[in-house]
């Protein structure tokens, strides 16, 4: 058994842990600070809507994790 | 104080709708084993798992806290929707795994797991007896919450203590019954009123305040008059961006027991993918309850408590109908988040401390757990409930801290397989201590999160001690990492078959302990 950190075997996994790790840096700093501000989108304060498009996001990247990685996980087993 | 008793009326009702559906969750089945007690025998499917975990993480918090966060401070709120989600990231890719090791080798809590990981029931024990304090906490303000919301119902004719009796008394009594099944039940029935009960109370309280059903009219007045609302730090001045950020990562590692049993109790792994794919979906349930602080802004200007601003909005604005409603709602969402936690605690406390202490059999350990919700409800919760100690919040920010620390057992679990016993020691303790200690003495030093500094210190000092010190058994290791990445074993048998088919003939099958 390797004793290294466990990473993604294929493109597959890169792509989704990609995705993983975009949606995260979105709801964080420094990116959070670029909306930051006193605005109304649609009617919500900047930040509200933002909030929702990551947790939308976030649904998106778990939905293409089913389609392209789910078998390679073990998911069936 | 209410004049009619509909509101009263309401939430009782509600009670009495948990209770039945609580007692009928067991359908017959014979809950005398922790697999069926402990995890509904890992039969949920996909809806009731989405809302047995979204209703079990959307606690009075929402209901209360939430308004009272955008009442105090405006924008900050947003960070818990925003957290929520990458649970859901987290369940996503740990839970199946996590129902995998359960299945396999007959984990029924996080702290089984832990200790066969590391070899080590001393560990077990360890985070089982740590956890549980911080669930404690968590569990008794939730029954605080449950008391309060009686109490203002019924217009102060329910006591604060006979609210903690009659809650405690209903969960403890489904909870022995049905079990996680119960809590199953219940939650997916909290969960679907939670969800109708906010946006009918966030929608209404929009219109009586501003004459229409849109949102944009409160924010557009916030706008004008209070922009310091919109963005951060927020009107407290509080949320930088450095806490922020620290809060949102610290609150995404922090694997709770509750939750892991949880993830157990799927049908399949398949099952907990599917559900969490959609279940950031269900934090919509915050927006319309935000709005109503906000709301709280113009109206109720000189509020002394904060989180009772949407209490305070509906029973000075909104017809009993909606009150009753709000009443159940928020009532809903404390028992959802305090059942998940008392029955994880006696769950664990019995398998994981008592147990091996006094070396009982599988079937004497189911029995005792459930028989340890009477004792811990009537002998801890219910005291500390009724006595509110000033100390609590404290109690569950310790509790919490640590649950953020235990996060280089699961690196080994599932990310690291040469992490070991004393390497995992090593980091929890030390960041235990920074934990504790920026989170009482000094609070989160230049505006971080105090499990983040404690994290800090805990990965780094967890890597150092695992690489100088003696490995865990490999056979262990492979156990564990043949489920947690397949496809490394995957890869090595194409390489070398012959190899792998000599490992796989003298690796252990199961650790599953036979029932007696």
């Amino acid at each position: 058994m390797s004793q290294y950190f466990v990473l993604p075997s294929s493109w597959r996994g890169w792509l989704v842990l990609a995705g993983f790790v975009a949606v995260i840096v979105a709801g964080i700093w420094p990116v959070i600070g670029l909306v930051n501000r006193p605005v109304l989108v649609m009617g919500l304060p900047a930040v509200a809507v933002w909030s929702y498009l990551i947790i939308f996001a976030c649904c998106g990247v778990m939905a293409l994790g089913n389609l392209l990685v789910a078998e390679e996980d073990g998911d069936d087993d | 104080m209410m004049t009619s008793v509909l509101p009263l009326i309401i939430t009782l009702g509600y009670v009495a709708v948990a209770m039945v559906i609580g007692l009928r969750a067991r359908g017959g089945r014979s809950m005398s084993s922790l697999e069926e007690w402990g995890v509904a025998g890992r039969s949920m499917g996909p809806v009731t798992l989405y809302l047995l975990i979204a209703a079990g993480s959307v606690s009075a918090y929402t209901f209360m806290g939430a308004p009272g966060w955008a009442y105090a401070k405006g924008i900050p709120v947003f960070y818990v929707a925003i957290y929520l989600a990458y649970l859901a990231l987290v369940a996503w890719y740990f839970g199946p795994k996590v129902w995998a090791f359960g299945e396999r080798f007959g984990h029924v809590t996080q702290a089984s797991a832990i200790a066969d990981r590391y070899q080590s029931p001393m560990l077990g024990a360890l985070a089982a007896l740590v956890m549980s304090v911080g669930s404690v906490a968590y569990a008794v303000l939730q029954t605080i919450g449950s008391a309060y919301i009686l109490f203002v119902m019924s217009g102060g004719q329910i006591p604060i203590w006979a609210g903690v009796v009659l809650v405690l008394s209903c969960i403890a009594v489904y909870l022995y019954v049905s079990g996680q099944r119960a809590i199953g039940r219940t939650n997916a029935f909290q969960g679907v009123l939670m969800l109708i009960v906010a946006w009918s109370i966030g929608l209404w309280a929009t219109h009586s305040a501003s004459g229409s059903w849109n949102f944009g009219t409160v924010f557009a007045r916030l706008q004008r008059e209070h922009p310091e609302f919109l963005t951060l730090p927020g009107a407290g001045g509080d949320m930088s961006f450095a806490f922020w950020t620290t809060s949102i990562l610290v609150s995404m590692v922090s694997f709770m027991p509750p939750v892991w049993t949880q993830w157990m109790s799927a049908a399949s792994a398949r099952t907990i993918r599917r559900s969490a794919t959609w279940l950031p979906t269900y934090y919509l349930v915050i927006l319309p309850m935000v709005v109503v602080g906000f709301i709280g802004i113009f109206t109720l200007p000189e509020l002394a408590r904060a989180d009772t601003v949407a209490l305070e909005y509906a029973m000075q604005h909104l017809p009993a109908l909606l009150v009753g409603l709000l009443g159940a709602g928020t009532l809903a969402a404390s028992m959802s988040s305090c059942e998940p936690f008392l029955h994880s605690v006696a769950l664990t406390c019995s398998r994981d401390v008592l147990q091996p202490a006094l070396k009982l059999s599988d079937r004497q350990a189911g029995r005792l757990a459930r028989w340890l919700l009477f004792p811990l409800m009537a002998l801890v919760i219910a005291p500390l409930a009724i006595a509110e100690p000033g100390n609590l919040v404290m109690i569950l920010l310790i509790g919490l801290g640590f649950a953020s620390q235990v996060l280089p057992a699961f690196v080994g679990m599932f990310l690291w397989p040469r992490a070991n016993r004393a390497g995992v020691a090593a980091g929890i303790l030390a960041g235990f201590v920074i934990t504790v200690a920026f989170t009482t003495l000094w609070p989160h030093p230049l505006g971080i999160h105090a499990g983040f500094w404690g994290l800090l210190v805990n990965l780094p000092l967890f890597v150092l001690v695992s690489r100088v010190t003696a490995p865990t058994d490999e056979a262990v290791v492979e156990r564990f990492f043949r489920i947690a990445a397949p496809w490394r074993y995957r890869s090595l048998a194409r390489r070398t078959p012959s190899l792998m088919s000599a490992a796989a003939g003298a690796a252990p099958v199961s650790a599953r302990r036979e029932e007696t």
